[in-house]
């Protein structure tokens, strides 16, 4: 992901005019590009949550962020005595902030794992969305909750009974396996102009996406802006 | 009638929000029973149309065939309404794991059916490797911080603990500042409450 944009709004993590001061600190600090990587991270976290199907992982910027905590923490750690404790424990909120923004972001994904797992490792696209570390944990999951089910329920039933994926063995479909709706509703907003946009596959429903305007709509059709990272979710 | 005693356990999961309440072998056992009930008659009916149909086809507007798709129809939904009991307790205990760390309140344990032990030992183990593999713990920092540093009280004797670099002596009722991701898993655990008096 690029991390030169997103900063584009005047919240404190902004990299935008008359924060001279700022400016000061990050130089002082070295950690200059910390303003970005927050905001993304912020940026991808929200969508995260709001999307009702795993998104892709951002591998390099969680590395980046990672990298950015270990950082501040030398950094505080060396200037504890320099520094007074009202900075201090300002800078240390800094951190902690940072880590909670990080932590958030990999616990939503969690609980989409657990809640569609087999959803998502039997469909290839879903399960290239996962870090290899998720990927294990998601294995793992489904086995153990495989497991849990046959010991208690499944196990109990005569064999045309027992999938854990299938009703009946004469079902024709996997249909015991939850999957995200994606036809539910999303808040959503755009950065730039994107023009008319077609809700449905007739053309009967569109809208205009104007800059930072908020739009309530399906997810379905505005999935495919949200991967390009050409609309946010809020 | 079909499918009462099912429901009548999803229920049972459906009313209380949060609690944990003692695996019901009682009712779980009986919908188990009715299930290979309706499973013995499905075969019987079965077995009687083949005897009828000397000539081995079985007709769809054969009156038999009905009474099978109704005992199949009632052993599909007791065997969702069973997977959605247990489904449901082991979200429960999943959350359970998050707030209360990997070793579950022996009075909790007192509650669960065997396989629902081994289910969150074995998802605690999941969770804990995944966790160490990135080297963050994530069920600290639940809320977004806003002050690093809280006031708590200690609610029992606990004794010395090392917050941050140094320890400290937990006397019950007593009251600390500490940093808030240092107390979050003691007041998890019902050890510290945040004082704000």
């Amino acid at each position: 992901m690029d991390s030169g944009n997103g900063s584009e709004d005047g919240t404190p993590w902004g990299r935008g005019d008359g924060q001279g001061d700022d400016d000061d600190i990050n130089r002082d600090w070295g950690h200059k590009d910390i303003p970005n990587d927050v905001e993304v991270l912020k940026r991808v976290w929200r969508n995260e949550k709001s999307a009702p199907e795993i998104l892709a992982y951002e591998s390099l910027l969680v590395e980046r962020v990672q990298e950015q905590i270990a950082n501040m923490e030398e950094n505080i750690l060396a200037a504890a005595e320099s520094l007074d404790d009202m900075m201090l424990s300002i800078f240390e909120m800094d951190v902690n902030r940072l880590m909670f923004l990080l932590r958030a972001y990999l616990r939503v994904r969690l609980s989409k794992i657990d809640k569609f797992a087999l959803h998502i490792m039997r469909t290839a696209d879903l399960w290239d969305r996962l870090s290899p570390q998720e990927q294990e944990y998601a294995s793992k999951f489904v086995d153990v909750l495989s497991k849990h089910m046959h010991d208690s329920v499944l196990g109990k039933l005569e064999k045309a009974y027992e999938s854990m994926m299938k009703q009946a063995a004469s079902s024709e479909e996997n249909d015991m396996i939850v999957e995200p709706n994606l036809d539910t509703y999303v808040f959503c907003r755009s950065k730039t102009a994107l023009g008319t946009f077609q809700l449905d596959d007739k053309g009967d429903e569109t809208v205009d996406m104007m800059p930072n305007d908020l739009y309530i709509l399906r997810y379905r059709p505005v999935r495919n802006l949200i991967e390009t990272d050409r609309i946010e979710l809020v | 009638m079909f499918g009462r005693t099912a429901a009548q356990l999803v229920r049972e999961v459906n009313n209380d929000d949060q609690h944990i309440r003692r695996f019901n072998y009682d009712l779980f056992d009986k919908v188990i029973a009715e299930i290979q009930e309706h499973f013995q008659q499905v075969t019987t009916i079965m077995e009687k149309g083949q005897e009828e149909n000397e000539d081995g086809q079985i007709t769809s507007v054969d009156e038999n065939y009905n009474g099978a798709v109704i005992h199949h129809q009632s052993i599909l939904r007791n065997k969702r309404c069973l997977l959605a009991y247990m489904y449901h307790r082991a979200n429960r205990l999943q959350r359970l794991r998050w707030q209360l760390g990997a070793v579950l309140p022996e009075d909790v344990k007192g509650l669960l059916h065997p396989s629902e032990k081994e289910f969150v030992k074995s998802y605690s183990e999941a969770l804990s490797s995944y966790m160490t593999k990135l080297d963050i713990d994530l069920t600290v920092d639940i809320t977004p911080p806003k002050d690093p540093y809280i006031q708590v009280r200690v609610l029992d004797n606990i004794g010395e603990v090392l917050l941050g670099d140094q320890s400290t002596s937990l006397v019950r009722n007593s009251i600390h500042f500490v940093k808030r991701s240092e107390a979050e898993t003691l007041i998890s655990q019902g050890l510290l409450e945040e004082f704000t008096g």
